[in-house]
């Protein structure tokens, strides 16, 4: 039993460690531009398709291909961000978010012009099984496990303690006063982008590699994204590290435990949960 | 615009329908026909909710879905007459927009569009795998049709649906109620400031748009005759919000048109499926950001143009 | 009479019967494809398609569809239904309506199937379905309607008989068990193992998106099976063998998914699908193909430079069914004829598939036809057809007469 509950903990790690990853890039974009970046599942995909070209259609070695890919999709990222959303900034939020819809379709659009209908898997050649007592997990795992933690780390220092990381959060705070204290608001969107939409491409390779990469699978996991940013609470880092794993390792042991129809629903409830109960989640600020 | 032309125009675009079915020589456009003046019923309801209030919602295709399952396995189980049936389906499906609305209004704008995402997808979930009542993926057959299934007989029944549900639209729109949705779509802040509970004009927006489409989704169920989860799916939802905002959000012609489009278009552009989604996505983006009005908007300033001087500013 | 003269009347006379043979004798018949030609369908539903229209050709420049005095050549127009209920019965509704088609064939998906099949019996129409395996297709006593491919569960029953013969007692299932036609080949797997004293442990279940099986798996290995089901599209599917062997188990893997080894070999290595089973209609396979198969597969490939997938030969089949059906009524028009004589004709000489006739005949009184069943193995990196699964198609054909 106890053997089952630390295997199902383990289990869930890896796909936690994704969606900590997606969330990031959601709150990051959300919280400093107030934009609900919809069309970020389908980027982080094609980061991901991407790489899978590059090392099977191209030869190139995955550590070669993913500063490419990841290089490709933060220029995506600016290129999303100043076409299609800086326009809308000023208007109705609803019209950003519509674009935000109508991003996303034509982002799947490509993808699916390019890479077509069947899933794509990243071969990586990392296929030894680790095994600690009686909990096994694939090397794989570990290391999408240890490059969550890392990524996370480097964001993390990254807006603590660099100038524009603290440049960004000021401006999150308060825009005008960052303006006053010279902080140059212009640049501020576009790094923000930069770093969600590799963040993003971060986790979309670990998908593609662990898991697979098809028709649909951004959607959806940009969907529990937000559910991770409701349970975390909206602009809070810590909340989206907390709220990722949270889920990742609940949605595991649900559908070990109780039901393994019903896996996708949890994120769901839980939201709806979150909403009901405790609106600012886990983490946030209260309203 | 003055009063007057537009409601000839409208009364010109119902004598054009009704008589539609005498002109049509070739019957799968009567088809084709019936099938868009259910999204009008449907899209009138988006707009309750998207155009006017400002609430993008995504899951009127999940509410259509309940309408329909709600009619269908009401006359099955229970033997009910068609009419009661269809009927009772907006009721039901007001049950359940009052149940998920409840917790998605209590967030704004992007959080209440995921929100709505997500009933979307448990909708369809719950209707896949909870199989002993709706017999899951494999779908429904043989629902009762009326009229044995006669065609011409249900065009004339949708059409007057439509007709009345998008007179009802404009009816809301013009009252108090539809000021202070329009009011919440500007500035929900300032709506609140003024001492309205707005909370109760989003969840009487989000519940009436509900019910349109649970209405729709029993007029599909029994022109159709078959009904099955994937339909009710979130590519559905998507598809009331293009016809909204190609038609102009925020007016009553819009979503009528929208309807026609986007039951019409696939017939017109046979495309590959990602050069399509690539086309919607694209319409959507550049009408959000180029022409917030719609087509109906677009529609409208030509006219001005041609109207004389003295008459625009008489 | 002047000789240029004769031989003026001569030859116009010639002419003129000529061309009195030929407008008495030869009339175009044009038959209807609806299927998924784009979208996620279309890896079945296009095969389908293609194999449709060389079907068509191949009978032209036989001469085409001999009906009493008049010869039929075959125009074939495909509908593309995405695999959508409400865009086949839009398509199949402009066939009808539109197109004036009576015989419509290929039907890949199961969805969009089901919906035509709910209002066809209405219309004065012929539908022949292939590869869309609901089991209720062939259950609502549809007089115009008949489907080459069995429905799941006649497969299950065989590969039921196959496992019990194997000996493991303890099986634990794993599969898109929210779709009809994967449960009940579970179902009729668990009725054959029952027989010898066997039993299903775990009925687990995967979504068609879920690519993470490391929960249902570690719940299945708490319960230590002897042996391991897997049923569901091969795109999901091949991550249960992969995490399977990740999480240390190493029992016997039973399987219901299809699918090629290049599909299975983006997801896994060729180690971690070693023994695998896969028990499922034999279809187009090269290795136990009839001559006609391998024909078939010959001619598609360099029509279309692509193989055949392994299903297309569903639709290939209906398009020589019909042919016999309207050759032994006489009359291209007569539909409801034409709908009978297809629960009379025996197995055509044309065909691809191997079919189990019930009572000498293709389809059953459902309308169903039956074709055989395989044991597939994975050995070393490709797929060995190992041997027949023993099938009873008369017994399921009751089976299914008593159904609803």
């Amino acid at each position: 039993m106890l053997i089952e509950i630390l295997q199902q903990t383990i289990n869930g790690l890896a796909i936690g460690g994704v969606y900590v990853l997606i969330a990031l890039g959601l709150t990051t974009v959300f919280g400093i531009l107030g934009i609900a970046h919809f069309a970020h599942g389908s980027i982080s995909m094609s980061g991901g398709y991407l790489t899978y070209f590059l090392v099977t259609g191209q030869g190139l070695p995955v550590l070669a291909a993913i500063p490419i890919a990841l290089a490709v999709g933060v220029l995506l990222g600016l290129l999303v961000e100043m076409l299609a959303y800086r326009p809308v900034r000023h208007a109705n939020h609803i019209n950003a978010f519509i674009v935000a819809l109508g991003l996303t379709m034509m982002v799947e659009g490509l993808n699916l012009q390019l890479f077509g209908h069947e899933q794509v898997v990243i071969p990586t050649g990392l296929g030894r099984i680790i095994r600690l007592g009686g909990i096994t997990m694939p090397e794989l795992r570990l290391y999408v496990i240890l490059a969550a933690i890392v990524l996370v780390a480097a964001m993390m220092i990254f807006v603590e303690r660099t100038k524009t990381g603290q440049a960004i959060r000021a401006v999150a705070e308060n825009r005008d006063a960052a303006i006053l204290m010279g902080v140059n608001v212009q640049m501020i969107p576009l790094i923000v982008f930069g770093m969600s939409t590799a963040l993003g491409v971060a986790a979309g390779i670990m998908v593609g590699a662990l898991f697979a990469i098809a028709p649909g699978i951004g959607e959806g996991l940009v969907v529990k994204g937000f559910a991770v940013l409701i349970l975390g609470g909206l602009g809070s880092f810590p909340g989206a590290i907390l709220g990722g794993t949270v889920l990742g390792i609940t949605e595991s042991i649900a559908a070990g435990f109780i039901s393994s129809a019903y896996k996708d629903v949890i994120a769901f409830v839980v939201m709806i949960l979150v909403l009901l109960i405790r609106p600012q989640g886990l983490l946030g600020r209260a309203p | 615009m003055t009063g007057i032309p537009t409601r000839i125009l409208w009364v010109f675009a119902l004598l054009v329908l009704a008589a539609l079915p005498q002109v049509l020589s070739v019957k799968y456009y009567l088809h084709l026909s019936i099938l868009a003046l259910i999204w009008v019923v449907v899209a009138q309801g988006q707009n309750l909710i998207q155009g006017f209030t400002g609430y993008v919602s995504i899951v009127q295709a999940g509410f259509m879905g309940i309408g329909a399952y709600s009619s269908t396995l009401i006359g099955l189980h229970f033997h009910w007459p068609l009419w009661a049936t269809i009927a009772i389906a907006p009721l039901i499906t007001a049950l359940f927009a009052l149940a998920t609305g409840y917790p998605s209004l209590r967030v704004k704008g992007h959080y209440f569009a995921i929100v709505t995402l997500a009933f979307n997808l448990i909708i369809v979930i719950v209707l896949v795998n909870y199989s002993e009542l709706t017999r899951g993926e494999a779908g429904i057959s043989n629902i009762p049709k009326p009229w044995s299934g006669d065609r011409e007989a249900y065009y004339y029944f949708a059409l007057t649906l439509a007709a009345a549900l998008t007179l009802l639209a404009a009816m809301t729109a013009r009252s108090r109620v539809g000021e202070i949705m329009l009011a919440i779509r500007q500035n929900e802040d300032l709506v609140a400031a003024v001492g309205i509970a707005a909370w109760k004009y989003k969840l009487f927006a989000f519940v009436i748009s509900a019910m349109y489409a649970g209405l729709g989704g029993a007029l599909y169920a029994h022109f159709q005759g078959f009904i099955n989860p994937e339909i009710f799916g979130v590519a559905q939802s998507l598809d009331a919000i293009l016809a909204v905002i190609l038609g102009g959000s925020g007016t009553i012609a819009g979503p009528a048109i929208g309807a026609f489009l986007v039951v019409f278009l696939p017939e017109l552009l046979r495309f590959a499926d990602g050069f399509r989604l690539i086309l919607y996505g694209l319409i959507l983006v550049l009408a959000t950001i180029f022409m917030p009005i719609g087509i109906v908007g677009i529609a409208k300033s030509v006219a001005a143009r041609f109207t004389p001087r003295e008459a625009r500013h008489g | 009479m002047p000789k240029h003269l004769l031989k003026f009347a001569g030859t116009a006379l010639a002419l003129i019967l000529a061309a009195g043979t030929a407008s008495a004798a030869e009339k175009k018949l044009t038959i209807g494809v609806a299927d998924a030609l784009t979208g996620g369908g279309a890896v079945y539903g296009l095969p389908q398609a293609n194999a449709v229209k060389m079907a068509a050709e191949e009978i032209n420049a036989a001469g085409g569809i001999k009906a009493g005095a008049d010869t039929y050549k075959l125009d074939v127009i495909a509908y593309d239904d995405k695999a959508n209920p409400t865009e086949a019965t839009n398509a199949v509704r402009k066939l009808i309506d539109r197109d004036g088609v009576k015989y419509i064939l290929g039907f890949c998906c199961s969805g969009s199937t089901s919906a035509v099949a709910s209002f066809i019996g209405n219309e004065k129409a012929v539908m022949l379905v292939g590869n869309a395996a609901e089991r209720s297709i062939t259950t609502k006593k549809i007089p115009n309607l008949v489907r080459t491919r069995p429905p799941a569960d006649y497969t299950g029953a065989a590969a039921g008989t196959f496992i019990a013969r194997k000996g493991q007692k303890r099986i634990a299932v794993l599969g898109a068990l929210d779709v009809g036609f994967y449960a009940q080949y579970v179902d009729s797997v668990e009725r054959e193992i029952k027989k010898v004293g066997g039993e299903i442990i775990a009925r687990e279940v995967f979504s068609l998106k879920d690519r993470d099986m490391s929960p249902q798996l570690t719940k299945i290995r708490g319960l230590n099976p002897d042996a391991i089901l897997v049923v569901g599209y091969v795109e999901p599917a091949a991550f249960v063998y992969r995490q399977a062997v990740e999480l240390g188990m190493n029992i016997p893997r039973y399987g219901f998914t299809s699918g090629s080894e290049e599909q299975f070999l983006r997801v896994t290595t060729s180690e971690q699908m070693e023994g695998v089973w896969d028990l499922r209609p034999t279809e187009l396979t090269l290795e136990s193909a009839s001559k006609n198969g391998v024909a078939y597969h010959a001619n598609y490939t360099k029509k279309y430079n692509a193989s055949p997938s392994p299903s297309s030969p569903y639709a290939y089949d209906q398009v020589y069914a019909l042919k016999a059906a309207i050759e032994t009524v006489g009359k291209a028009e007569d539909t409801d004829a034409v709908a009978k004589a297809l629960r009379t004709i025996p197995v055509p000489a044309q065909v691809v598939m191997q079919y189990q006739p019930v009572d000498g005949k293709m389809f059953d009184a459902n309308g169903q036809g039956y074709t055989s069943n395989g044991a597939f193995q994975w050995q070393k990196g490709k797929w060995v057809f190992v041997e027949e699964l023993p099938s009873d198609s008369k017994a399921y054909s009751q089976f299914l007469s008593t159904l609803q």
